[in-house]
């Protein structure tokens, strides 16, 4: 808190643009796949729940 | 009346007022309608009552674009014409097929389905079909349908007797009719050449070419260059939107329950797309084909579907012990979309022994194509998950895009377009009554009349659109 109050808005938001959004996402939690999708695996289409 | 010769015809002073080129299934049929109807009637048949190296030699040509069967080995020029070696399997077009597809140009046919079915119950008759069983749907995107593998009618066999006996209708052998003459408004006479000769001109009050899903368009051609225009007046699309049914092995599944589906007497069962899915995907019409897979096969397949989904494949070979069949090869066969630069041409070089020129078929499968294959199997893949049915694996050659295999057996032998029905002469060259847009007394029997494919054999709509043509005319002629 103490570090970011001390930079300007202006550094903030160019550092936030220099994070690569990657870094950004990698955060969220991943959304639980839904096993009743149905997908294409080398060539098979199957369930997701399938793949277990 | 049965004829050896155009010159044993020519002494029994017979003096028929329909001319109808090709003793197949379209031609007989038309034929018999009309003697049925006191019509006097005359088929040219250009060869003997059997196969022979001379007359098959008149079909020869050559391809141009994807590899395809030779001419002259995809179809018989003889007594009952292709009717001697088809298999059998007979369908109707869908209703679906004969609407226009907004995703699809130059789809849809001035006629509908109900256009023809009136005259199913003589065709039952004529190909020796049981009843029909409706389509069930699987699931919204797909239907179980059915083929009737029927006793495979041998036209020339199963007719012969009638057609000996029938006092108007007179079947003339070796008697081929190389070209019409016309005057843009009537077809004034038939060239006939016979016993190796010239036979001068034929005339009658109507012409009907039935000589085939190629050879209309040939004849047609070559009648239409010798009278300048004065066969086919609107010209554009002669030969034209020439379309097959390619087919080849898609991929493989896995069923839950072979017996699910009532196999027919091979142990085959069918699906096709709803028009729904179809229009979903923006694809034609296609037909799967399961073939129960054999043992060594199957095995294989649950090998490769352990690497995906090991519970699925331990199910799957447990079924196998127990000795249950349990997988297909999946077959699909697809409508292929009209397409104007497929076509029927007349060799500039080549010419059969009496000088007509031989074809040249230019033939492409196209990205529609490719599309309507690849979507089809995916969406019968995700009703077989979806219903708990099975797993579908598709072949790879279509998972990496690759080529067309060239070691499967292309396509159908179904040959068709070339002279489609259209109420525009400009996309077609028959009307809704098969007959040629501008001209009296020129009709068109047989599949090069269809406008679209559908995905199922043709034979079947050739006989109802005959049947249709044969009540047409009688009516007409009086
Ligand atoms: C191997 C094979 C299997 C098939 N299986 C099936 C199937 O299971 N189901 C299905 O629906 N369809 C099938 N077909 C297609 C079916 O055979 C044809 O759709 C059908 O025979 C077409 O009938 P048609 O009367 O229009 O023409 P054709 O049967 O080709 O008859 C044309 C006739 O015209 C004669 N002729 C040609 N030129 C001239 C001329 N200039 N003058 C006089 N006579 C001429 C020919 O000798 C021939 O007798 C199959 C075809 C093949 C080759």
């Amino acid at each position: 808190m103490i570090a970011i109050a001390k930079l300007s808005r202006r550094s903030l938001v160019q550092a936030i643009l220099a994070l690569p959004a990657f870094a950004l996402i990698r955060k969220l939690p991943a959304p639980a796949p839904d096993p009743d999708e149905i997908i294409e695996v080398n060539g098979w289409i199957v369930r997701r729940s399938d793949l277990a | 009346m049965i004829f050896d010769s155009y010159e044993a015809f020519r002494a029994a002073a017979f003096t028929p007022k329909v001319c109808i080129m090709g003793s197949g299934p379209a031609g007989i049929t038309i034929a018999r309608k009309l003697g049925a109807a006191g019509i006097p009637v005359v088929i040219f048949e250009a060869g003997s009552n059997e196969w022979t190296e001379e007359s098959q030699d008149f079909y020869r040509g050559t391809t141009v674009g994807d590899p395809y069967f030779d001419l002259d080995v995809t179809r018989l020029r003889y007594l009952g014409g292709c009717s001697n070696h088809w298999a059998g399997w007979c369908r109707v077009l869908d209703a679906h097929d004969f609407t226009p597809k907004a995703w699809a140009p130059d789809t849809g046919w001035p006629i509908r389905r109900t256009d023809i079915e009136p005259y199913l119950k003589e065709v039952h008759d004529i190909l020796d079909l049981v009843e029909f069983r409706p389509d069930a749907p699987i699931s919204d995107d797909i239907s179980w349908v059915q083929f009737i593998k029927s006793p495979a009618v041998r036209f020339a066999e199963k007719f012969y007797g009638d057609l000996d006996k029938s006092q108007n209708i007179a079947v003339v052998l070796n008697t081929y009719v190389r070209e019409l003459v016309g005057d843009g408004k009537r077809v004034t006479g038939a060239h006939i050449w016979s016993n190796g000769a010239d036979a001068g001109q034929f005339l009658a009050d109507y012409y009907i070419p039935c000589t085939g899903g190629l050879e209309n368009s040939r004849l047609l051609l070559w009648s239409n260059e010798r009278s300048n225009g004065g066969v086919v007046p609107s010209a554009t699309a002669l030969g034209r939107y020439w379309m097959e049914h390619p087919q080849f092995e898609g991929g493989n599944a896995i069923l839950a329950d072979y017996d699910e589906f009532e196999v027919d007497r091979t142990n085959e069962v069918f699906f096709s797309p709803t028009p729904a899915a179809m229009e979903r995907k923006q694809i034609m019409n296609f037909g799967i084909r399961l073939i129960e897979m054999p043992y060594p096969g199957v095995k294989r397949l649950i090998a490769d579907l352990a690497c995906v989904a090991p519970d699925t494949a331990e199910w799957a070979a447990y079924q196998l012990s127990l000795n249950l069949r349990c997988a297909a090869q999946l077959y699909v066969g697809w409508e292929q979309a009209p397409d104007f630069s497929n076509h029927v041409a007349l060799s500039k070089t080549a010419t059969d022994h009496t000088g007509v020129p031989r074809i040249e078929l230019n033939w492409k499968k196209r990205d529609m194509e490719r599309r309507t294959i690849l979507e089809g199997l995916k969406l019968f893949g995700e009703t077989m998950v979806a219903k708990n049915l099975g797993r579908v694996r598709l072949a790879d050659w279509l998972v990496n895009g690759e080529d067309y295999p060239t070691d499967q057996e292309l396509a159908g032998h179904h040959h068709m377009g070339g002279t489609r029905m259209s109420e525009d002469p400009a996309k077609g060259i028959v009307d809704g009554d098969c007959k040629v847009h501008g001209m009296d007394n020129l009709y068109v029997g047989g599949s090069s009349v269809f406008a679209t494919s559908g995905q199922c054999n043709p034979t079947t709509t050739i006989v109802c659109l005959a049947a249709r043509l044969g009540d047409h005319l009688s009516h007409k002629i009086v």
